[in-house]
């Protein structure tokens, strides 16, 4: 016995449409990872600056968007200064995406320019990094916006690493989190927080474990722990539920698939 | 006899190999500012090579065009969308990407890109029934580890039973971290191996040459 493909994937579509739909609050265990990202940024006094990496595009929006968007509201909220950029090329277009979500003037009163600055994209991965936390006038020079980063409040004071209270990046790339571990924790010395796939945790989670990540946010998942912490309920909320039921189902078709195995197995011998 | 193709470049890589590893290990005002300006050389040369890039795809899908390869209209499609997003984004926007760039990227682009990554689910959702069978021992573990984490992934199970969770905290801790460390650090050997071979000379194969 065979499911053909297009059932199964027929069935993995409602098992999404029916939630997306009628989203029904299910259940969610917040996860120590997504805990410890809210903690840490929770405990960093009023004001503290913290250098943010939008490091993913439009293919990881939909798993990293929320997340980020629920970071920002905890971060303006607390009324820190962030310095926003980007080490993919795409992250420069999330920044409006998620900016328009956050809407931070309105909610939180803050000013372009006075709590946050967003470079754009800066190319060179770990290069960058470690340009951005060692002498940030010496690779940066102008906003995204065209302004020169001396006229900017925000920018006041803050030169390189030693300036940051916190370094957090959110990324679909391996080479981008671990970098930050490498560049922001082991060079550097800062504390870390990080953001990533799901299928990215089990790579990445041991930086969790030793503590050179303070916090782990991982994938929709850990975006939906976020939204609940921050009191910020988003689209991952209501994924959680997209993901409770296409994964249950997932979870059938493989009992069926191993029963179906093993009484054909015991018809042939 | 000195091979200048060979020679410079490998003096370069020596000088910017030998002032990365002063940077890191000590605090010589020099070496720091020094490779400062060397790190920000590094984004402005990586920065081209995205220009590079876009001549590359340039070169590679217009000789595909040109000689009617098969699918070669999939080719044209990428040729044009690049350029209506190029002549977009000089035109509206100097710093700031304009209100027509983000509407071309938002109403074409991150439909696209989020469909591609999303369509992933499907397939893991095939693959997990066709592959994850109990047939051997081996393969009964595999199967036994992949149900506990899928369940301990699975919002719903260890807001009910919080055992899931911690079961899937457990193989992601002492397996899964351990096992990733070991490789870690048998990458990190590797690459101090191979730093230290590129900074004598001895390992050439980014000059493009054996």
């Amino acid at each position: 016995m065979d499911v053909p493909r297009e059932v199964i994937m027929a069935l993995v579509l409602i098992s999404m449409i029916i939630p997306a739909l009628n989203p029904l609050g299910l259940p969610l265990m917040v996860g120590d990872m997504s805990r410890a990202w809210y903690r840490t940024v929770d405990e960093l006094p009023e004001g503290s600056v913290i250098l943010f990496d939008i490091a993913f595009g439009s293919g990881g929006y939909p798993s990293l968007g929320p997340g980020t968007i629920a970071a920002f509201h905890q971060m303006f909220e607390k009324g820190h200064k962030i310095i926003m950029m980007a080490t993919d090329l795409e992250g420069s277009m999330m920044y409006p995406l998620i900016m328009d979500s956050v809407k931070p003037e309105q909610n939180y009163g803050a000013v372009y320019g006075e709590d946050w600055v967003f470079f754009g994209y800066i190319a060179g991965g770990q290069t960058a990094m470690a340009g951005i936390l060692g002498d940030i006038r010496a690779l940066v020079s102008t906003d995204y916006q065209g302004n020169d980063i001396d006229s900017l409040a925000v920018m006041d004071g803050v030169n390189g690493a030693d300036d940051f209270d916190l370094v957090a990046s959110i990324t679909t790339s391996g080479d981008i989190a671990e970098g930050w571990v490498y560049q922001g924790y082991s060079q550097y010395n800062r504390p870390v927080i990080g953001g990533c796939l799901s299928m990215m945790t089990t790579s990445i989670k041991p930086y969790y474990d030793t503590g050179q990540l303070l916090g782990l946010m991982d994938g929709i998942k850990g975006a939906a722990d976020l939204e609940f912490l921050t009191k910020h309920p988003g689209d991952a909320i209501v994924s959680s539920d997209i993901l409770s039921f296409s994964q249950t189902l997932v979870l059938i078709f493989i009992a069926v698939g191993n029963i179906a195995y093993w009484i054909q197995k015991g018809g042939n011998s | 006899m000195v091979d200048f193709r060979r020679d410079i470049p490998l003096a370069i890589t020596f000088i910017i190999g030998v002032i990365a590893v002063l940077d890191y290990y000590t605090t010589i005002p020099i070496f720091i500012n020094t490779f400062t300006v060397i790190k920000n050389w590094g984004v402005v040369l990586q920065a081209f090579a995205l220009g590079l890039g876009a001549v590359n795809l340039l070169r590679v899908h217009g000789r595909r065009i040109s000689e009617r390869r098969d699918d070669w209209y999939f080719s044209a499609v990428l040729l044009a969308m690049m350029f209506i997003f190029i002549i977009v984004g000089l035109i509206t926007g100097q710093y700031e990407s304009g209100a027509t760039y983000n509407w071309l990227y938002n109403a074409i682009y991150l439909p696209l890109g989020s469909t591609m990554y999303s369509s992933l689910a499907f397939y893991m959702a095939y693959g997990a029934y066709k592959v994850l069978r109990a047939r051997t021992f081996e393969a009964a573990l595999l199967f036994t580890t992949a149900v506990l984490v899928i369940i301990g992934n699975t919002p719903i199970f260890p807001a009910m039973f919080p055992g899931f969770f911690h079961i899937r905290e457990w193989i992601f801790g002492p397996i899964v971290g351990g096992a990733y460390r070991g490789i870690r650090i048998g990458v990190g050997i590797g690459a101090v191996v191979l730093g230290i071979r590129t900074l004598i000379g001895l390992e050439t194969g980014y000059l493009g040459r054996r």
